[in-house]
Formats: C-alpha cells, sequence, structure tokens
C-alpha cells in the first residue's frame, strides 16, 4: 500500500493539467470507486493526490448551438434532475435513476463513472449510445476522443497519464429520437449492472432510423451494437423485427461467466432488455 | 388526607423502546470497534493463501524491522493449546494449513499502516497437498486427510431411530425422494469482528469482547491460552450484531491475547469487511436426501434422512447443527417412523459456525418443500395435507419434546384465513397454463422450535442480581448478554412491572463477566424466556421483602399490599402507605434491623438434556409459526417481486411489542436472503465474493409488507407467559418463498437461493451451455 505525500486542489484545468504534466498524480473527484479500490489494494495511490471538484470549468451542464457538454464533476444526482439533460438526452436521466444508491449519485461524477472504465458502468452506456465524446486536457492542449474508442479494456482507457477528462460532448439527437435504458440486478438498488443496454433511434410510420445501440456488462468495456444497428436500421418496427433485433443484440455481445452471472444469462438478458426498448420506443 | 395512587398501564405487551437505541440512532454507542485503550496497539493476521499445504517455512524477519511493529505470534513462539467445538483448531498453524482462512501469524503495531506493510513482508513457503471439498468425497477411500487424527474424515456423526421406516415404507402408498443442496450464507453483521486483549501486571486477561457467551468463553478460551480460565475477565462492550457468529472462540481471540502477552500493552486486533466475510463462520451448508412416504389419505408414514455436512477445515458448532435439525425433521408432523444420520466430513472448505436458526433453517427448506410436494402428488391442497398431519396439544414427537399447547394447527389456519390461501393458491395454479410473463404465486412454509430454552449444557439456567438503592431505583445484574437483540427492554419491563415503578428508574448491570451471574449466552431463542424468568422471579423476591418491611411499618398484612407507581400501596382502595423510596431508606437505616433490598436468583428451566439416543424433552416449551408469502416472478429475466408475508405465530405472550415487531422483521429479512438472494459463494476452498457489492443481502426496497400476527397461548413456564421468538421468523421464509415461486412458475429449486438466473435457466433451458 502506498502512501500519499502530497495533497493538492488545483482550481483550473490548467492548474491541473500543469500537475498532470510534472509526475504521477491520482486524481479524486467523487471518490466512489476510488476509495474503494485503493482499500482493498487493487489500485495504489501515486505520491500525489489531487482533488479536481474545486475546478469550475468542469462542473455543470450547457448547451452551445448543437452541442451539449456535460463537466466531467457533473454528479448523477445532478444528471438525474438537469433540465438540459431531461430535454435532449433523456436516455441518460432514465440511467441516473437506476445509476446505484442515492448517496453514491450524490457523491459519484460522470467523469469518473467513465475513467473507472468499468465494462457495467452505468453512466457510460447512454452516452455511448447518444454517440458522445470525452474532452481530455492536458498541458499540451485538448484532444476529443470518441467515448466509443475510448475503452480498450476493464480499467483501461485511452486517456494519457498526463490527460484530465474535463467533459463530456455530444450532438444533440435528431428531432424525434427516441430511447430508452435497460438494466437488470438481482436488486432494485445499489446494484451493479448483470447486463445493461441503450437503445434509441427515431421512429416514423413505424419505420425506425437513426438507430444507435450500447450495451454494458457483456464485454471487456461497454460496447456499441454495430450488427444491431445495422439490423434495425430502416426497418419497420413490427414483432418479427424486434424479435429479430434480440436475438442480433444478444449474438454481438461477447460476455464471460464470473461470480454475478453467466455468460449465457447475459445474453439472455440482453436480448429481454432489448425488446423491451424496442417495443417501448415503437 | 389519603394519596390514592392509580394502577398504571401495564407494561406487558406495550411497545416499550430499546433503551440502547437512541444512542445508536444519533451515533453516541462506543462500540467495541471504535475503543481505544490508552498505549493501545492495533493487531492483524496474515492469513494463508493455500487452501491445503504444509507449512515449510515462516519467515517474520523483514516483518520485524518496519518501524512501529512490536509484536509478532507465530505457531512457534505462541501457547499450543486448541479452540473449537474438538478442539482441533490451533489458533496460529505450524504444520500445515487446512482452509483459506488460516492463520499463519498476527502482527501488532503502532499504526494500521505499519501492520499492512509488515503483514506483506512475511514470507511463507509451503508445500500444497492434494485437496478435497466435496463432503461425499472426502468420505471415500484415498482422500487426502484433512486432519491425521480423524481417519476418513469423519467429523461428528448423528444417528436417531424411531420405529420401522423399512415396514413403514413398504406400507406407503405415496413415497418420495428428493435431494437438497443446502449453500453456505454468512451473518454479515454491521460490526465486523473485534477484540481487545489487555493484561494486568498480575497476569490476569481483560478481554473485551463481542461474544454472546461470555462465562463459557472463558472455559474455550483459556485451553488455548495457558492461562485458567478464572484469570479471564470479559467485558462485553456494545457489539454491531451477533446472530450466533459469537457463540465460539475464534483463532483471532487468543491471538490477540498472544500478541498482548508479547508487548505487554493492550492489543486490539479487528477485520475488514472482506474479512468477516473470508473468516467468520457462515451458516452450515447440507445435503440432504429424504424419502416421504404417505397413505393415499394423507397420513404420513415415514421420513428417512440422510445429511452430509461439509464440515470445512476445523469444527466449530456448524457441526452440530442436527441437534436442533433433526428436531424438525423427525418430528415437525406426526412422524410415526424416521430415521436420521448425519455426518460432517473435514474438507478443505472454510467452516461453519451457529446462525440464527441453527440446523433449523436448512430442515424447514427441506420438509417445508417436501411437505408441499407431498400434497401435490397425494392431490390434497397444501392445507389440508399438512393439517392432516398437524400434531394436537399434548403430543411427544418421536425426540420426546413434548408440545404442550402445539398451536400448528391453528397456525396454519389462520394464516391461511388470512391471506385467503386456497383460492389464490388455486387460482395461480389454473393461471399457469395461460400465456404470460408476470406470475403471482403464494406459499406456506411451518416449522417448530424451542421456545423455553435449549438444555444442551448440564445448565440452561440464567442468574439475576437484583438491588434497589436509597432512591428507589433498581438495578439488575443480569447474566444474560445484550447484543441488539433486545433483552435489555424486556428485562426492564419485566422488572418495572413487578416493583411498580417505571423503567427508567430500572438499570441493566451485563457487561463484565467479573460482576454477572453466570448464564448459558444468546442462543436458541431462549433468552426472553430463560433471563426473563429470572430477572422477574428476583424482583418478586425484591417485593416481597419489601412488601413484608412495608407490613411492619403499617400494620397492614403484606398480601393486601402492593408496589404501585414508586408507592407502597393497599390493594384494595390504592391509598399509599408510603413512598417506595422512602421506604427503602427506613428499612437500610434501620440501626440493628438494617436491611439491603439485594435479592439474587438462579433460574434453572424444567427441561431435560437429550440421552445418547437423542431422546429428551429439551426444552420448557415449543413453538410453531406457519408463514405465506405472495410474490410475483418475472419469467422473462427470473426477477421476484415480494408482496407480502404474512408471519402466525405462537409466541406465548407479547412482552414488548416493538421488540417482537424489530425481531419478526429482521429475521424475515435473513430468512429472505437465504431463501432469494444470499449465497457466499466458495469455489475449491475460496470465498468468491467477499463484499456486499456481490453478497446480496436484502436491503429496503426489497422488503414487502409483513403482517405479524401472535398467537398468545400464555405459556405457564413463560414470564408473564412468553415463549422464546427469535429464530422462527429466519427459518421459515426461505421455504414459504419456494413453494410460492412453484406455485407462480412451475418449477422447484432444492438449491437455494432462487435467483434470477436459475429461474431462467429453468423457464428457457440452456442448461447445457451453463458453465457451473
Amino acid at each position: 500500500m502506498n502512501t500519499v505525500e502530497n495533497y493538492i486542489a488545483p482550481g483550473s484545468i490548467e492548474e491541473a493539467a500543469a500537475a498532470l504534466a510534472a509526475g504521477p498524480v491520482t486524481i479524486v473527484a467523487g471518490g466512489t470507486d476510488l476509495m474503494l479500490q485503493t482499500g482493498s489494494g487493487a489500485i495504489a495511490y501515486a505520491k500525489t493526490l489531487m482533488n479536481v471538484r474545486r475546478i469550475a470549468e468542469m462542473q455543470g451542464v450547457s448547451i452551445d448551438g448543437d452541442t451539449i457538454r456535460i463537466g466531467a464533476l457533473t454528479t448523477i444526482t445532478e444528471l438525474k434532475s438537469d433540465a438540459i439533460i431531461a430535454e435532449h438526452l433523456p436516455v441518460v436521466a432514465e440511467m441516473a435513476d437506476k445509476f446505484a444508491s442515492d448517496q453514491i449519485r450524490n457523491a459519484s461524477t460522470i467523469g469518473g463513472n467513465i475513467c473507472n472504465a468499468s465494462p457495467a458502468g452505468d453512466g457510460i452506456v447512454p452516452l455511448m449510445m447518444y454517440g458522445a465524446d470525452v474532452v481530455l486536457a492536458s498541458a499540451k492542449g485538448n484532444r476529443n476522443v470518441a467515448l466509443s474508442e475510448f475503452f480498450t479494456g476493464p480499467g483501461k482507457t485511452v486517456k494519457a497519464d498526463n490527460e484530465l477528462l474535463v467533459a463530456i460532448e455530444i450532438a444533440k439527437p435528431a428531432a424525434g429520437f427516441k430511447g430508452g435504458f435497460g438494466k437488470f440486478g438481482p436488486r432494485p438498488a445499489l446494484e451493479i449492472a448483470m447486463a445493461s443496454v441503450a437503445l434509441g433511434g427515431v421512429v416514423k410510420d413505424g419505420v425506425i432510423s437513426n438507430v444507435s445501440v450500447a450495451f454494458g456488462a457483456v464485454g471487456p468495456t461497454p460496447m456499441m451494437g454495430a450488427k444491431t444497428t445495422a439490423l434495425l436500421e430502416g426497418k419497420t418496427l413490427n414483432e418479427e423485427t424486434i424479435s429479430a433485433a434480440g436475438e442480433a443484440a444478444s449474438e454481438e455481445v461477447t460476455p464471460i461467466d464470473d461470480v454475478r452471472a453467466s455468460a449465457w444469462y447475459r445474453r439472455h438478458l440482453i436480448r429481454v432488455m432489448t425488446e423491451e426498448i424496442l417495443n417501448d420506443v415503437g | 388526607m389519603d394519596q390514592i395512587v392509580e394502577k398504571p398501564d401495564t407494561l406487558i405487551g406495550a411497545a416499550f423502546p430499546k433503551p440502547d437505541a437512541p444512542d445508536k440512532v444519533v451515533g453516541k454507542t462506543t462500540y467495541i470497534n471504535d475503543m481505544v485503550l490508552p498505549r493501545m496497539l492495533v493487531a492483524k493476521i496474515k492469513r494463508t493463501d493455500r487452501v491445503h499445504a504444509k507449512i515449510l517455512s515462516v519467515d517474520i524477519s523483514e516483518a520485524e524491522k518496519v518501524p512501529g511493529i512490536v509484536a509478532i505470534a507465530t505457531a512457534e513462539n505462541s501457547p499450543k493449546g486448541l479452540i473449537g467445538v474438538l478442539k482441533d483448531n490451533p489458533p496460529l498453524k505450524g504444520d500445515k494449513v487446512r482452509c483459506i482462512r488460516d492463520e499463519i501469524a498476527g502482527v501488532a503495531g503502532e499504526t494500521e499502516e505499519a501492520v499492512n506493510r509488515a503483514l506483506e513482508l512475511i514470507k511463507v513457503e509451503y508445500e500444497d497437498l492434494p485437496t478435497v471439498f466435496d463432503p461425499e468425497e472426502a468420505l471415500k477411500e484415498g482422500a487426502p486427510l484433512i486432519h491425521e487424527d480423524k481417519p476418513g474424515n469423519i467429523g461428528l456423526t448423528f444417528d436417531f431411530e424411531h420405529g420401522d421406516v423399512k415396514k413403514a415404507e413398504a406400507e406407503s402408498d405415496v413415497v418420495l425422494e428428493e435431494k437438497y443442496e443446502l449453500h453456505y450464507v454468512t451473518h454479515t453483521c454491521m460490526g465486523p469482528g473485534c477484540v481487545i486483549a489487555d493484561f494486568d501486571t498480575h497476569g490476569k486477561l481483560t478481554i473485551y469482547t463481542q461474544t454472546q457467551y461470555p462465562y463459557n468463553y472463558k472455559m474455550d478460551l483459556a485451553p488455548a491460552l495457558d492461562i485458567p480460565a478464572g484469570d479471564i475477565r470479559v467485558i462485553q462492550p456494545p457489539t454491531g450484531g451477533a446472530f450466533g457468529s459469537k457463540l465460539d472462540v475464534y483463532p483471532f481471540e487468543p491471538i490477540a491475547v498472544y500478541l498482548a502477552k508479547i508487548a505487554r500493552r493492550p492489543v486490539k486486533l479487528f477485520f475488514s469487511r472482506e474479512e468477516e466475510f473470508i473468516a467468520s463462520p457462515t451458516r452450515q451448508p447440507a445435503r440432504v436426501y429424504i424419502k416421504q412416504g404417505a397413505k393415499k389419505d394423507g397420513t404420513i408414514t415415514f421420513r428417512d434422512v440422510q445429511v452430509y455436512l461439509n464440515n470445512g477445515g476445523y469444527t466449530s458448532w456448524g457441526a452440530t447443527i442436527p441437534a436442533v435439525m433433526m428436531r424438525t425433521m423427525t418430528g415437525h408432523f406426526r412422524i410415526p417412523n424416521v430415521e436420521f444420520h448425519s455426518v460432517a466430513p473435514y474438507t478443505n472448505n472454510p467452516f461453519a459456525g451457529s446462525f440464527r436458526g441453527y440446523g433449523n433453517v436448512q430442515a424447514t427448506y427441506v420438509t417445508a418443500t417436501l411437505m408441499d410436494k407431498m400434497a401435490e402428488e397425494l392431490g390434497m391442497d397444501p392445507i389440508e395435507f399438512r393439517l392432516k398431519n398437524a400434531q394436537e396439544p399434548g403430543e411427544r414427537t418421536p425426540q420426546n419434546s413434548l408440545l404442550k399447547n402445539a398451536a400448528l394447527a391453528d397456525c396454519i389456519k389462520i394464516s391461511a384465513e388470512k391471506t385467503d390461501f386456497l383460492k389464490k393458491h388455486a387460482e395461480y395454479t389454473e393461471a399457469r397454463k395461460t400465456p404470460g410473463r408476470i406470475r403471482q404465486g403464494i406459499g406456506i412454509a411451518t416449522s417448530v422450535h424451542n421456545a423455553g430454552g435449549a438444555k444442551i449444557h448440564k445448565s440452561d439456567g440464567c442468574g439475576t442480581i437484583l438491588t434497589m438503592d436509597d432512591y428507589g431505583r433498581a438495578t439488575v445484574i443480569t447474566g444474560a448478554s445484550e447484543i441488539g437483540q433486545g433483552i435489555d427492554a424486556v428485562i426492564t419491563q419485566l422488572v418495572s412491572e413487578e416493583l411498580g415503578i417505571p423503567p427508567s428508574d430500572v438499570l441493566i448491570a451485563n457487561d463484565d463477566s467479573a460482576i454477572g451471574p453466570w448464564d448459558v449466552g444468546v442462543h436458541a431463542s431462549r433468552t426472553t424466556f430463560i433471563a426473563g424468568n429470572s430477572a422477574r422471579n428476583a424482583a418478586v423476591k425484591a417485593k416481597q421483602q419489601i412488601l413484608a418491611a412495608a407490613a411492619r411499618q403499617s400494620n397492614v398484612s403484606a398480601d393486601k399490599l402492593e408496589l404501585r407507581g414508586g408507592h407502597v400501596v393497599q390493594k384494595d382502595n390504592g391509598v399509599s402507605v408510603t413512598k417506595l423510596d422512602r421506604l427503602i431508606r427506613a428499612m437500610h437505616f434501620a440501626g440493628e434491623d438494617a436491611e439491603l433490598v439485594m435479592v439474587s436468583e438462579y433460574y434453572e428451566p424444567p427441561s431435560e438434556l437429550e440421552d445418547k439416543n437423542h431422546v429428551g424433552d429439551i426444552s420448557a416449551a415449543y413453538a410453531h409459526g406457519a408463514y405465506i408469502t405472495e410474490l410475483e416472478v418475472d419469467t422473462l429475466t427470473g426477477g421476484v417481486k415480494l408482496h407480502k408475508i404474512t408471519a402466525v405465530q405462537d409466541v406465548g405472550k407479547v412482552i414488548n411489542k416493538l421488540g417482537i415487531e424489530g425481531q419478526m422483521e429482521g429475521g424475515i429479512a435473513q430468512g429472505i436472503g437465504y431463501g432469494l438472494s444470499e449465497e457466499l459463494i466458495i469455489e475449491e476452498g475460496i470465498v468468491k465474493n467477499p463484499n456486499f457489492r456481490d453478497y446480496k443481502v436484502v436491503t429496503a426496497p426489497e422488503m414487502p409488507e409483513i403482517e405479524c400476527h401472535f398467537i398468545e397461548d400464555d405459556e405457564e413456564t413463560g414470564p408473564f407467559g412468553a415463549k422464546g421468538i427469535s429464530e422462527l421468523p429466519c427459518i421459515i421464509p426461505g421455504a414459504s418463498i419456494a413453494n410460492a415461486v412453484y406455485n407462480a412458475i412451475g418449477v422447484r429449486f432444492d438449491n437455494p437461493p432462487i435467483t434470477p438466473e436459475k429461474i431462467v435457466r429453468a423457464l428457457h433451458g440452456g442448461k447445457a451451455e451453463a458453465a457451473e
């Protein structure tokens, strides 16, 4: 177990980026994952612990033209009740209502949920479905990475050690875009997903288009459902299509057997939830 | 002018708040985990990472160099005494390790950080040994031997026979033969394991512990310490739950003592939450083969039971659960012919201890689901079949439990009426024939449990010392431990009632073995009954002494006086003769006739030990319960949603309405966990889910509505008629859930917990692809 020697709490992204450029830093925001992982020994603290919660530029949800920006420090509770989210990204609000418990939602930040890179991370799946980018800041400047390309494995991302995830950017969904989020675990609250699905599209005259699908807890990273998307795009949303989509979804996911569920059961849940959402949006 | 004292409302049956509750709610309670003694060191345990291996060497040289490390205890520098029910467990392992919990060293230091660092630096070399994890495999010839002195890996066995099972089977019209696999669950106490050991300069030990049996605890602890039991003083600070998990001595306790001895300083040893999951005892898992027969008219003819208990590496109370399991297997419903055999083979799994309900949780899951299966086989409804075989008051079971006022039939009838059981049961069975995603189900389960103590030691008694001070206040020193279950409230009510003083004038002292009189411990639903009788009898003695003095002073005969509202009053008109505190001072300061009100009582219940054939009326009373669960099953996800549990239980007499409802609801939450969600997953001896994320205790949103109906039949030997009540609420719900799930979807689960995945597999196949 490593001990923290320095504690810093920068007030700006610039200061934070400078600290990251100077050497190994452990970043803390809500701490709901970090505290458990350092406590169990799964990850070790760097010598410097940097609390980013005082950085005002990383807070809040805003809209600029066709782009919605969610500050990385936005808590899950804030996502649940934010007016912009409710209007433009309702599937994110739906997710926030199914996320852990009130206490954890109050502390957890969406940036932290993404950087934790859990294959089951609830916050990630609807944002991926909406085609979000993450904004990574460093002393050298900012870069945007598609959330769908951000993860490389459980707990692993393309974010460099000297980078800070400062915001999520999402293009406003097309007019009439409708979606849903499904998550299953045996408990109604305080539950890690055995499997999750976010799915959306524009349904007009019974035909679905602009389809997007993402899955959680069914592979080494949250994943996009390319085959399910392709199968659905432009199709009339009837019982046959919905059933075929459920089957495609259950086939394209790559779950494993673990202590929470078998791969077989996870595929089954993906199918059930995919069909459920399609029935709701259709 | 005469003062009239009105008779206050009785406290018996009142909703009386637990005296310890307000401090717990506001965070003021100093639990043992919060305690800090001057110069105290903190300590932790170096555990093995093997399940069966020879220990070749233990190197502590690097660990000793860590700044702040004061003492390291290993098998080499520690006493060699053994602990456990069969004295088969060395607190520190020197020759070999037998399960994943095994303790290699204890480390004490100034800070937790230093101790953690030292733990990492202890190097252990092993030679792995062949392993065995399955109890039946462990009995086979050539199986790896866990203890060299236990040939065949055989631990405890229990055997009971009554009547002629073979003949009864031949004469049966219907015979069912089933196999059950009952799983590992653990107590999940809010307060993880913790102990503080402190020697004085005379070599006497004070141990601060979470134990729930402080007096025999000394006897079990002493052999491991090389000190006389009499040199141990047991202090019981407030503890965050026990539920049976603190009914034995476990290795961490002597290890803390070894460290305190070496360091010559107080040592506090504590568990992390992960360690609590891995290293505290579990409920005993059981593999049960059972055969039951019946005549066409529904009369049960026999039961034949063979149980394999996975003993794990060492023997604690888990292996003794047949003592309780057997009473239900052989004596719940009228079973004219019965055989029960059990064996607890050693394996390389972690080992089990006692847990609320003891073997009866397992026995009830088996028997209550089997009763349903048999009813269906016979074409009878679940209520009719049970009533046909329910004992009448006054019957004796094959093991000689005297069911004096058996309320089984009443429990069944009332619960069925309250829930409209038969109508719903038939309707939901019928509904299975038509398609639909959500299925409703209703299920009943019943059980019986000792409710007037349980004589498993030569005495099942409890002592009380009651004194009254010069201000009319009572101090009750009881042997009974308060581990959160609410005995302080019950004793306060009983004493307050007898002495006619307000409950706020009663103080309970029960946290120090140097002061308290002997008691067996908190187990077997015994404390309200045994300690309650003891406290009440003591209060009656004090009352007699007081009334005798009042009679001398007032020239009114004692039988015409009573205590009421802090006064001695005339029974017939309530006229105060004297204030109680004034009388007590007068008694105290009476010159040569001076007396203090200071009485003692040792209550021994009218019960008997089992003989060597397991026959004996071990409890002064027995209680029945019938619980009905209503639920729905999502046939696509396998999710189960509980609507309501209706609990009908024979309680003798309610003493504390708040306390009894709290115990019922808490027990039901544990029972639901057993049936639906909780499982300590152990694969090849390793605990796979040692955390609250993956060990699914029931949380508030999953709790159904609970409706309790108390049958109050005034047990003649109980305090104000009360029986013990606390285990049945944990024992029965799992089986009633299983029966309700069957009613909903037509699938039996003989391997709880009934998880969503098991339900989906059963309904949608996929067994071939299933990874087990």
